[in-house]
């Protein structure tokens, strides 16, 4: 080991001793060129000096109008070295400036003087011309084109900003081969399945880099002013009344929307596994439904029925009522029905795990049904309630899509940071913000996490027997089982609204048949939605991939930073999206990294955030499957990446398919930080739809969510059929 | 009768040294273990469990990477080999099979790896599949097999490659009794057919007895002793060893002298054993081994020490009697009950050996 150890850094030696000579040649090469190019410039510019006074301001005049990549100036008389200029310089003003304050400078000096022997001198440093910094000064002869004396000298100042901006280039090229070379080699040398450590440090690098480093530059920006580490951004934050507000709208739309929704998906649950209600299919269908619709369809029709012109506006004005849904009531609604799914199969799962002997045990000891309810039932949910409330409270508080249509006056706080970044160019300050949404995601999302879901009763209980103890008189239960239609009729109708919405000539004024929205909506969105397609059918593999490799490495392998890892990789569940978006702009749109305006920066946002369910559903699966099926097939010769392909990945199949369909579901409706990605090449549909909303023509709107609906369905049918498939076939995988 | 792919196998001073994640302390799970196997012979690795027997199985498959000392294969160092590249070829304790192919495809495995031409693959499945009885159950998947069907598809796939070395890690411990029994016929009778070296790691005394050419009995990470399967029943190196392997009782001795055997005396009794322990010396407290089946019962006081019988258990060939004594309780074994006297439960009786059958050990039954 340790000889092998000192093999690498021997090998590491010769790698910066030839890096270095190369790097230094390739420099000094370029530079070489570039100064030679400029040294040429400024010949042909010096040959064409005129002479005669008028001629020559008339030339100055030329060259500052022609030149583009350099200024000059003239000094007619040269001075003694150390000496002040008698006559002031000619030509462009902010180089004269600096020629007449300098003139005295050993640089200014040293030029004159080659300029005195008909030489051209370049400065062998460099200077700040006006504001320009930086900037390469030349010195050259005035001679006089019919007597050749040598009347004065030219300054010539270049920018150098293409040599640096070609050094920081190489820098990171060089930087990025030799860490590369690094840790191939460490492997190659020192490992004994090295495509594992290659697996790993692509991970970590990639993680460091589209994870950690994001954020940190989020972070860094908000203690930013003027390049300077100033806490100004968090001071006008935390006291203005404005941004405060926001996040108190966010907290309290967060709770009344984790409320209402925890209250309906236990309903949901409760009639579905405690009582014999009928339709449980469909109860348990549209319970779900809602999770995978797109953005912005509810609330869309919310507005066509709601809104300021809907449908069921004009009555109930009619009859004297009047209101507006745009709000925190509104907000309300449209956020409870897209997320009560989430509590609903929170609570559908812990229900199902409570044994109901334990109501039977209750009832046998003769309490009543109610008594049962109250003080078994009830209690072994709490937990689950809990847990159903926090993760509805986290997303509630992420949402974007949802106030951006909806939220007339109220600030919300993922709002705000998107009207500091996109509407007042104010990068720090929608950091800034969207780090404070980031406090109470985070805090539910570890109580969540670590404390409540250690605290259920769930897995103390054995197998579930399945049986179904009927906890409900009729009456009660026909109570709620009417409760359960009157939400499933809204969800139908709100659905069935979007659709009607494709062919009405134009909602609320002119409610005639028509196809006009479809033809026009298709034109228009095609590019859209052939990018989003596009972006989201590469991105789905790629996060699949990576997704089973990372849950391979973390349940099968044991190394060094393992909780770190998972760390990294599991950290963009917990963030807001508005959060990922702008760090991604703050931290991709300069040097090392550019990727701003990219396809790429868009395919890596969906890879990065829809990996942690990937993960978590490649882990629970390996979990299931013995590790001696893996190591059966490298014991007889398999490789790493053969067992992977050959044994892991068929084996996991069903987990990575819903894998794949998720990411892509996730990939085609994201909204929150694809909307800060996005360029005027790379568009994506969800925020056509949003753009078509905000100017009224929610007829276009409509077509594109209805087609937004129809692709996400399909793709989850398709996976669904596709899973059911294989499951008959894998049964008993021990 | 080795073939001539088989080949020996090596351990030269391996120890293994595990970090326990929860304490962050250095765990030795193997310490410092030399061996060699022959070509074509099945060593039995015997010890309580965790007693780095399966470890050392691993560290020979390559799943373990020893902390020092040197592996061999025949005559290469395979310790910084990976798994796939040694060769050899492992039956697992849950048999390992690929759930997502049926058991031909399970079986074809390895050869796919090796690059073997299709129609070649299918004919040697075929040929293997019916060594182990299973000629007709290709098309099925695992999951539609017993557990000894599961067991023999997972021979059948490591032995199809033709390995240097077979390696089996408890595989029989997960099926019923009778089954277990067959099967034990079954692998030695392929073991020796195709001449294959192997290492069988067990802590079931039956099996690795009727299985093994050689037994390497392991306590704590060492190797306590190697031996063929009588030496070990037979002449034990200590009282660990010697329960291990078997029912046995000891009977405190003081030896008397050393020369062709060993003199002691229990009870003021003199007996001259054949065997005892190198380290024993004239003077020194002892105890004599005495298994089941040379012990004898007599009338109370006639033996060396006197009990009450506690049960009698029918067997057919033979009786076991449990005889309770200030040492504990012993088993006494009578051969052919028919035509032997069997004590009643509950009458006092006494125990006497027979000395030609006995080794006399160091009384180290404190320590343990």
């Amino acid at each position: 080991m340790k000889k092998r150890i000192i093999n690498f850094l021997l090998m590491m030696i010769f790698i910066i001793i030839v890096g270095g000579w190369i790097y230094t040649s390739v420099r000094d090469e370029f530079l070489k060129q570039s100064r030679a190019a400029q040294r040429r410039t400024v010949e042909t510019v010096a040959a064409g000096y005129p002479s005669g006074d008028d001629e020559i301001g008339e030339w100055l005049k030329r060259l500052a109008e022609d030149a583009n990549d350099y200024r000059v100036a003239l000094v007619p008389e040269i001075p003694m070295p150390g000496e002040k200029l008698e006559v002031p310089p000619r030509g462009d003003a902010e180089l004269s400036k600096l020629t007449e304050d300098s003139a005295s400078d050993p640089e200014f000096s040293k030029g004159f003087d080659n300029a005195a022997y008909e030489e051209i001198y370049r400065s062998a440093k460099t200077w700040t011309v006006g504001t320009q910094e930086e900037q390469a000064l030349f010195f050259a002869p005035a001679v006089d084109l019919r007597t050749h004396d040598i009347e004065g000298a030219l300054v010539f100042s270049f920018s150098t900003e293409g040599e640096q901006g070609f050094m920081r280039m190489m820098n990171t090229l060089f930087a990025a081969a030799f860490i590369l070379f690094a840790v191939v080699i460490w492997q190659m040398m020192l490992s004994r399945d090295p495509i594992v450590g290659f697996a790993l440090a692509g991970l970590f690098l990639m993680t460091i880099t589209f994870v950690a480093y994001p954020l940190f530059e989020a972070l860094r920006l908000s203690f930013m002013e003027n390049g300077k580490f100033s806490l100004a951004v968090w001071r006008t934050i935390l006291n203005s009344e404005g941004y405060m507000s926001a996040l108190w709208g966010s907290l309290k739309l967060g709770c009344w929307t984790a409320t209402f929704s925890t209250l309906v998906g236990f309903l949901f649950a409760f009639v579905v596994s405690r009582t014999n209600a009928p339709c449980k299919k469909l109860i348990s269908t549209m319970g779900v439904l809602p999770v995978i619709s797109p953005p912005f369809s509810l609330t869309l029709s919310i507005i066509l029925l709601f809104g300021n012109n809907g449908l069921i506006t004009r009555w109930l004005r009619v009859i004297g009522l009047d209101f507006s849904i745009y709000g925190l009531p509104g907000l309300v609604i449209v956020q409870t029905m897209g997320m009560f799914p989430i509590a609903f199969l929170t609570l559908g799962g812990v229900l199902q795990a409570i044994d109901s002997t334990y109501e039977e045990a209750s009832l046998n000891l003769s309490a009543g049904r109610f008594k049962t309810f109250s003080s078994i039932t009830l209690p072994l949910a709490v937990p689950g309630l809990l847990s159903a409330w926090l993760l509805v409270f986290t997303t509630s508080l992420a949402d974007f899509a949802n106030p951006l249509l909806l939220a007339g006056d109220l600030k919300v706080l993922s709002l705000e940071s998107y009207i500091e970044v996109t509407g007042m160019n104010r990068l720090g300050h929608g950091a800034a913000l969207s780090i404070l949404l980031l406090l109470p995601t985070l805090t539910a999302f570890l109580a969540q996490r670590f404390w409540v879901a250690k605290r259920s009763y769930v897995t103390v209980t054995g197998k579930p027997s399945g049986r179904i103890t009927e906890l409900t008189t009729p009456t009660v239960r026909r109570i709620l089982t009417g409760i359960i239609f009157v939400i499933v009729f809204f969800l139908i109708m709100l659905y069935g609204t979007i659709f009607a919405g494709c062919f009405v000539k134009n909602w609320g004024i002119d409610y005639t048949f028509s196809l006009e929205n479809i033809t026009e909506a298709i034109t228009r969105s095609r590019d859209a939605l052939f990018d989003t397609v596009t972006l989201a059918a590469i991105a789905t593999p790629i996060a699949g991939i990576i997704a089973m490799i990372a849950a391979l490495l973390i349940v099968r392998r044991k190394f060094h930073g393992k909780k770190l890892l998972e760390m990294l990789l599991m950290t963009p569940f917990a963030l807001p999206g508005t959060l990922l978006g702008i760090s991604y702009i703050l931290a991709f749109n300069h040097a090392p990294i550019i990727l701003v305006g990219t396809a790429a920066i868009i395919v890596i946002n969906y890879v990065i955030r829809e990996l942690p369910v990937g993960i978590e559903g490649g882990i629970a699966s390996l979990r299931q499957i013995d590790p001696s099926i893996e190591e059966a097939a490298t014991d007889l010769g398999a490789d790493q990446a053969m067992v992977f392909r050959s044994i892991v990945l068929p084996l996991v199949r069903p987990a990575f398919l819903s894998s794949l369909s998720y990411t892509f579901v996730r990939s085609m409706t994201a909204v929150s930080a694809v909307i800060f990605l996005i360029s005027a090449r790379w568009y994506h549909i969800t925020v056509l739809i949003y753009n078509f909303s905000e100017n009224l023509r929610f007829g276009l709107a409509s077509v594109l969510s209805t087609v937004l609906i129809i692709i996400v369905f399909g793709a989850f049918g398709i996976m669904r059929l596709i899973v059911r498939e294989n499951s008959n076939l894998m049964k008993n995988v021990t | 009768m080795a073939s001539s792919k088989s080949k020996s196998v090596t351990f030269d001073n391996i120890v293994k040294i595990f970090r326990d994640p929860q304490s962050g302390q250095d765990v030795t799970a193997v310490g410092g273990v030399s061996f060699t196997i022959e070509p074509g012979e099945l060593v039995t690795l015997l010890g309580p469990s965790g007693c780095g027997k399966s470890t050392i199985l691993r560290m020979l498959s390559g799943f373990e990477q020893p902390t020092s000392g040197r592996i061999l294969i025949g005559d290469n160092d395979v310790t910084q080999t990976p798994p796939n590249k040694r060769d050899t070829a492992m039956v697992f304790q849950s048999y390992g099979l690929f759930p997502h192919m049926n058991v031909a495809e399970n079986v074809a495995y390895g050869l796919k790896l090796r690059k073997m031409p299709a129609n070649e693959i299918a004919e040697k499945v075929q040929r293997f599949l019916e060594m182990v009885g299973l000629g007709q159950m290709g098309k099925r998947p695992p999951s539609r097999l017993s557990g000894g069907q599961q067991q023999r598809v997972a021979l059948a796939r490591s032995l199809i490659v033709e390995p240097s070395v077979l390696l089996l890690d408890e595989p029989l411990s997960n099926l019923d009794a009778l089954l277990r029994e067959q099967m034990r016929v079954e692998i030695r009778r392929l073991q020796k057919s195709l001449g294959i070296t192997a290492m069988y790691v067990t802590h079931d005394r039956v099996e690795a007895m009727s299985l093994s050419d050689r037994i390497i009995v392991m306590k704590l990470g060492n190797i306590i002793q190697i031996g063929t399967p009588s030496d070990i029943y037979r002449d034990p190196v200590d009282t660990f060893v010697a329960g291990f392997v078997g029912k046995v009782a000891f009977f405190p001795c003081e030896v008397k002298s050393i020369d062709s055997g060993c003199h002691v005396e229990v009870k003021g009794q003199g007996f001259t054993a054949p065997r005892w322990s190198d380290k024993l010396k004239a003077g020194d407290k002892a105890l004599v081994m005495a298994r089941p089946e040379s012990l004898s019962i007599g009338e109370a006081g006639a033996g060396v020490e006197d009990g009450v019988v506690t049960a009698n258990i029918y067997l057919g060939n033979s009786v076991e009697t449990w005889v309770h004594t200030d040492l504990g309780n012993v088993l006494v074994q009578i051969d052919n009950p028919d035509v032997k006297k069997i004590w009643d439960e509950g009458s006092t009786v006494s125990l006497s050996f027979d000395p030609a059958l006995t080794k006399v050990l160091v009384d180290d039954l404190e320590k343990a």
